[in-house]
C-alpha cells in the first residue's frame, strides 16, 4: 500500500468510528485482525471489538475523533487524536489517544491503542466535586 | 557510507531511551535539543527540556531500576516512533510494567519534540511528601 493509501484507510476507519458504522469497520478491519490495549494487556479479536460496540457507543451522544495527526510509514500509521465525548446528559469529556496501526491489502491487520485509563471516569460523567 | 535516514531516527530512540535506563541525565540532556517541548497524554501539559531533566531526575527517586524493552521504532518523515514496554522496579522489590508509545520530532540528530502515552492508571501513588 501506498502513504497516500494508509492515510485514506486510516481517515476511512476513523470516520466509520465516528459515524457509528459498524459494517463499515467490519469491512475495514481484516478477519483477523487483532486490537490491543496498552490499559489491559491483552489482544481482541475483531469479530469480539465489533459486537461489544452497540454498548460502548451507548455511553455517549456523541464522540468525535478530532485534531488528527497520521504519519504513515512503511506497513503502516500512527494517528494522534483527541476523542471528545458528549454524554447524554451533555456532560463532556476528552481523552488523548495514538493508536498505531498495520495495513496490508487495503485493510487494518492490527491495532494498538496507547490510551490513559485514569482519565475513563472524567470521560464518563460528571467529575465530583472535591 | 551515511547512515540512511531510518538508521538514524532509529538511533536517535535508543540512544535516549539508552540514557534514561542508565540514569545518564548529561547524555540525555545533549539528546534534548535546547527547544524542546515534551506534551505527555496523562497531563496534557507540555514541559520545557530544563523542566522535563528535573522530572526524569525526580522519576528516578521513585524506583530501583527501569527497563525500556520490548522496543519497535519506526522511523517516520521528521523523527520516529517507539512503542516500548517500562519495567519498573520500585525500591521496596514490587515491580510493574507500563506500555506506552512515543513520537518524536528530531532535527539535527537532537530532539525537538516528544508526544507520549502511557496509561497514567496503573501508576502507584505517589508517597506523601
Amino acid at each position: 500500500m501506498t502513504e497516500s493509501e494508509i492515510r485514506d484507510l486510516c481517515t476511512r476507519f476513523f470516520d466509520a468510528y465516528e459515524g457509528r458504522r459498524i459494517d463499515e469497520l467490519a469491512e475495514i478491519m481484516a478477519p483477523d485482525c487483532i486490537i490491543w490495549h496498552n490499559c489491559y494487556g491483552k489482544e481482541v479479536a475483531v469479530a469480539d471489538l465489533l459486537a461489544k460496540m452497540p454498548d460502548s457507543y451507548a455511553m455517549h451522544r456523541s464522540r468525535t475523533y478530532n485534531d488528527r495527526t497520521i504519519n504513515a510509514f512503511g506497513d503502516g500509521f500512527v494517528i494522534q487524536y483527541t476523542l471528545h465525548g458528549v454524554c447524554h446528559d451533555g456532560y463532556s469529556g476528552s481523552l488523548w489517544i495514538c493508536i498505531v496501526g498495520r495495513c496490508a491489502d487495503g485493510k487494518v491487520t492490527r491495532i494498538d491503542e496507547y490510551i490513559d485509563s485514569g482519565k475513563f471516569p472524567a470521560f464518563r460523567t460528571v467529575p465530583p466535586q472535591t | 557510507m551515511p547512515l540512511s535516514h531510518e538508521s538514524r531516527m532509529r538511533d536517535v530512540c535508543n540512544r535516549l531511551l539508552d540514557a534514561i535506563e542508565a540514569r545518564d541525565m548529561d547524555l540525555i540532556g545533549a539528546i534534548f535539543a535546547p527547544d524542546l517541548q515534551f506534551w505527555a497524554n496523562f497531563t496534557n501539559q507540555t514541559k520545557g527540556r530544563d523542566e522535563m531533566l528535573e522530572a526524569i531526575s525526580a522519576g528516578y527517586a521513585l524506583h530501583r531500576r527501569r527497563d525500556y524493552n520490548d522496543r519497535h521504532i519506526r522511523a517516520l518523515d521528521d523523527g520516529f516512533l517507539a512503542q516500548y514496554s517500562c519495567a519498573i522496579t520500585r525500591h521496596d522489590g514490587s515491580q510493574a510494567v507500563h506500555w506506552a508509545a512515543m513520537i518524536a520530532e528530531v532535527k539535527d540528530e537532537r530532539i525537538v519534540r516528544i508526544d507520549e502515552y502511557m496509561d497514567a492508571g496503573k501508576f502507584a501513588p505517589r508517597p506523601a511528601a
